[in-house]
């Protein structure tokens, strides 16, 4: 990081690129799931029923071969 | 009457994606109307250099499996208003492409625009036929190294024997775009020179095209390097004149340095 960048923030074209290609890698991996949102909710039903906690966050991620699905549950 | 220019090579790496980018620009700037075609299928990469990669909805193959129609696909370029694109599909592969399908779709584009700018995945891989087959024109895009020079020369002798053109009996115009090249080591005597490759290749030249960092920022950023006033930006808007069948005279981008001259 040179003194120019700390100073005024990263504003070099390498920073756009990798915005520019997170941005579309995210959308390409991402898996379409019709019962997303169905399938949320019920975990976030099962997950209170047991803890505290009310916040899920779900990922879909996917590489050639294999679909994930990751589920994040943040414990209070 | 509109031209289709295939933009092709013999392996992958060498630029072509970048050359069809700022030749297409560079066109439009000359007031042509023109469209640019991905057809490298499951390895979309012009869409990022255009900058248009947001602006996506449908793509080439879409088009000609008829989901939606040539205009709904057609994405107008930000800058440069002459310019249309239509990306290639990402999720398919190379075998999805059939021949008359590819022929109605370029037929479809001649009633609308003066050139198509057609970029062709690399020489050996399925899809290049397909590309290279309706062509008026192939530029072939080739750096100074071995293994570039080899591949393009097999490349050439496909060209000849797969076009519609060859087939009846015609020729596809080929022109040679030299990229990549670094002066200081032809000047050295360590990198091929122009003559070197034309006299392997035995084809025209159309273009010489200097290594230049500023390609990668502009690809970085989704802005054609043909917007600056880098070297290659020159480069690539002599190559449009000559497209436009005018003469300019080529660049020396092998200056020999003081010291080569003393010591020669």
């Amino acid at each position: 990081m040179s003194i120019f960048s700390k100073l005024f923030g990263n504003n070099k074209s390498a920073s756009t690129a990798k915005n520019r290609l997170s941005l579309m890698l995210a959308h390409e991996r991402s898996v379409n799931i019709p019962y997303m949102e169905d399938m949320q909710r019920e975990i976030l039903e099962v997950v209170k029923k047991y803890t505290k906690s009310s916040q899920v966050h779900i990922k879909t991620d996917s590489n050639q071969n294999i679909n994930t699905l990751e589920v994040e549950v943040v414990l209070g | 009457m509109a031209e289709v220019i295939t933009i092709t090579s013999g392996k992958g790496g060498v630029g072509k994606s970048t050359c069809t980018a700022n030749i297409a620009v560079g066109l439009a700037q000359e007031g042509k109307k023109v469209v640019a075609v991905d057809f490298d299928i499951g390895l979309r990469n012009l869409d990022m250099i255009l900058g248009l990669e947001n602006r996506i909805v449908y793509d080439v193959v879409d088009v000609m499996e008829g989901r939606c129609n040539l205009k709904q696909a057609l994405i107008n370029d930000k800058k440069a208003k002459n310019l249309f694109f239509l990306p290639a599909s990402q999720s398919k592969d190379k075998n999805i492409l059939d021949k008359d399908k590819v022929k109605h779709l370029i037929e479809e584009l001649k009633k609308d625009f003066d050139y198509i700018l057609l970029d062709s995945p690399a020489g050996i891989e399925s899809g290049f036929e397909h590309a290279i087959f309706w062509a008026d024109r192939a530029l072939v895009v080739v750096t100074p190294e071995v293994s570039s020079v080899r591949d393009s020369d097999r490349v050439i002798g496909i060209m000849d024997a797969k076009s519609d053109k060859a087939k009846n009996g015609q020729e596809v115009q080929k022109h040679i775009i030299i990229n990549r090249i670094k002066p200081e080591l032809v000047a050295k005597g360590e990198m091929l020179n122009t003559d070197d490759v034309l006299n392997i290749l035995a084809l025209p030249l159309i273009g010489l095209v200097p290594e230049d960092s500023r390609v990668v920022s502009a690809t970085n950023t989704g802005e054609p390097v043909i917007y600056t006033n880098s070297p290659s930006a020159i480069s690539y808007k002599n190559i449009t004149q000559r497209i436009l069948g005018k003469e300019v005279p080529f660049q020396n981008l092998e200056k020999k340095g003081f010291f080569q001259r003393l010591f020669k």
